[in-house]
């Protein structure tokens, strides 16, 4: 693949090289690539004729993911910085994510007309369109106006991250950013114009920009239903389109492995399925790979400020090195650090230290959390790990995630682990609760699987047949649900409550 | 069915539209169009359908011709118990 260093670039060359394959499909709309180029153009274009101004914030507000893309790409070529918005969303937190970007223009769909007076009342909007889709049917009829000139420095993106933790903060993703995190990518799964994926994750976030960026530099095709409402309505797209690829998060594969026909199913062509977002369990891993014995499991970890990809796991070591997230893509250096930014010995534990061209610019006006996280242009990612001696990284937890019981240091990862390979468990989360003797004791959080049964007294013993004694959980909670994120991260926050 | 359809309207106001008008859904509304219901909501749902009115759910019966409105839960409801 030829190399680009400007994120609009992708689009247009796959429209050159191949104008009649199918970009996306939605529903029963089928985009080819030359026809969402023009889509993005007639944008772009509209953006210019509304005077946007390089460097300003464009938001976007539409569950259509044709519009989505279309408008993504357009305002990257207008000079714009692409906003994309949660649409499963509040008047505060409309609110406060276009407050704090400033946006100009929001660009969205009718059923968001109810959040109108919300919109128009931020000071810097001077412009809320609901008909994307007007905009490239009627395009614009006057002079066509010249499009800036973009440099891989300027930024591309702001993606608001999820929150897991305090209030969200906006990560600045620069065209060079994307495009060499993009590349690698698309280097180490391997997609070509041949690839197809299944595109389950909404784009606004970095796990969906990130299948959106990959498969349009491949000039593959993105199928999208980003609703996980009913498994089976996504497994007979699948087989209907003959998909190549699936992306997910762990509740993704845990609800086609635990609550959908995918057993019943074949998917002859599928040949790579990722899992990101979090850590997947060595025993999901396990069943992942006996349900789809044929296809490659890629295990990956990024962070939003890494746009977002970081490492990944080969297909070949799923079993070996299972519970890893392996190692540095390529163009990314990863070292495990002591506090003190040294390197940590192997088996010793540390902080993910990273450096690459994909490294974020910042967070938007927040120069004092920047500087908490990007030193001396490494980023200090806040997860916990070891190496082992071949150098594959294993993951302990989050930095705020840590345990302190008594005089022991508890990351939650290893009984998450170890109460996974309980057969009936569907999900688990392990936090620290306080203590008055201990400081906090460890609480477990648990999902039984559908018709399954555990008692407590069953987990208990598991526990610790497994585990040595000060890592056994202290209590034991039965949930019907854990609470998560948007894009299916568990939410230990609200647990720690 | 009547009735059924009042409990159903009652579980999902409870669970997923809490304070919203009783006019905010209509039976024939789809729950998927609307976002009114997520990924684990489904799941909430047919533990209740399978604890309230004793039926088993299969894995192959998930899909929005059974659960995606209230209309469509009520027929598939009296499908299984009839």
């Amino acid at each position: 693949m030829q190399q680009y260093d400007v994120i609009h670039s992708f689009l247009h060359q796959s429209a050159l090289s191949h104008p009649e394959k199918i970009a996306l499909i939605q529903k029963e709309e089928k985009v080819s690539y030359e026809e969402l180029a023009e889509r993005a153009e007639q944008i772009s274009q509209w953006l210019l004729h509304h005077d946007l101004q390089p460097g300003e914030r464009v938001a976007i507000l539409t569950d259509d993911a044709c519009e989505y893309v279309a408008a993504y790409f357009g305002i990257l070529a207008a000079g714009g910085i692409a906003i994309g918005l949660n649409t499963q969303t509040s008047n505060h937190a409309l609110s406060s994510v276009l407050a704090d970007s400033g946006s100009c223009i929001v660009l969205s769909q009718q059923k968001f007309q109810k959040y109108a007076s919300v919109i128009m009342a931020q000071a810097s909007v001077r412009h809320f369109e609901t008909t994307i889709r007007s905009l490239w049917e009627h395009g614009i009829r006057s002079e066509p106006k010249p499009l800036p000139r973009i440099h891989s420095e300027d930024i591309a993106q702001i993606i608001y991250t999820s929150g897991t933790t305090g209030a969200p903060k906006g990560v600045m993703l620069s065209h060079r950013n994307l495009a060499a995190n993009t590349q690698s990518t698309v280097g180490y799964l391997g997609l070509t114009e041949r690839d197809t994926i299944m595109a389950v994750l909404p784009f606004f976030y970095s796990y969906g920009n990130s299948v959106l960026l990959t498969h349009i530099a491949a000039g593959g095709t993105l199928v999208v239903n980003q609703s996980f409402l009913y498994p089976n309505v996504i497994l007979e797209q699948m087989a209907a389109e003959a998909v190549t690829g699936f992306s997910g998060v762990p509740s993704s594969f845990a609800i086609l492995l635990n609550r959908s026909s995918v057993r019943e199913y074949s998917f002859p062509k599928l040949r790579y399925l990722t899992q990101a977002g979090a850590p997947m369990s060595p025993a999901l891993a396990a069943n992942l790979s006996a349900v789809f014995p044929e296809v490659k499991i890629f295990i990956m970890y990024g962070q939003t400020e890494a746009g977002p990809r970081l490492s990944f796991l080969e297909p070949e070591r799923v079993v070996d090195k299972a519970g890893s997230i392996g190692k540095a893509i390529p163009g990314v250096t990863l070292t495990v650090c002591r506090p003190d930014g040294s390197e940590v010995e192997v088996g010793e534990l540390g902080e993910i230290v990273a450096t690459g061209d994909n490294i974020m610019a910042g967070y938007w006006q927040q120069p004092e959390e920047t500087a908490t996280v990007l030193k001396k242009g490494k980023l200090w990612t806040g997860d916990l790990a070891r190496v082992d001696q071949d150098g594959f990284l294993f993951i302990e937890s989050r930095k705020s995630d840590m345990i302190k019981s008594g005089s022991h240091r508890i990351g939650p990862k290893e009984i998450e682990d170890a109460i996974m390979e309980f057969s009936s468990i569907h999900e688990v989360a392990v936090v620290g609760h306080k203590d008055d003797i201990l400081g906090e004791k460890i609480v477990a959080f648990l999902v039984v699987k559908e018709g399954c049964d555990a008692s407590e007294k069953e987990l208990l013993r598991h526990c610790r047949r497994n585990l040595p004694s000060f890592k056994v959980p202290h209590t034991i909670i039965f949930e019907n649900e854990l609470p998560k994120t948007a894009t299916g991260k568990i939410q230990k926050t609200e647990l720690k409550k | 069915m009547a009735d059924n359809t009042t409990k159903i309207r009652t579980f999902i106001f409870d669970n997923f539209l809490f304070d919203a008008e009783e006019d905010a859904l209509e039976n024939d509304t789809s729950f998927l169009e609307q976002g009114i219901i997520d990924s684990t909501g489904v799941l909430e749902l047919v533990d209740w359908l399978e604890e309230e009115f004793a039926i088993s759910v299969a894995d192959e019966e998930l899909v929005p011709e059974n659960l995606d409105s209230v209309n469509l839960l009520s027929a598939y409801i009296t499908r299984k118990t009839s």
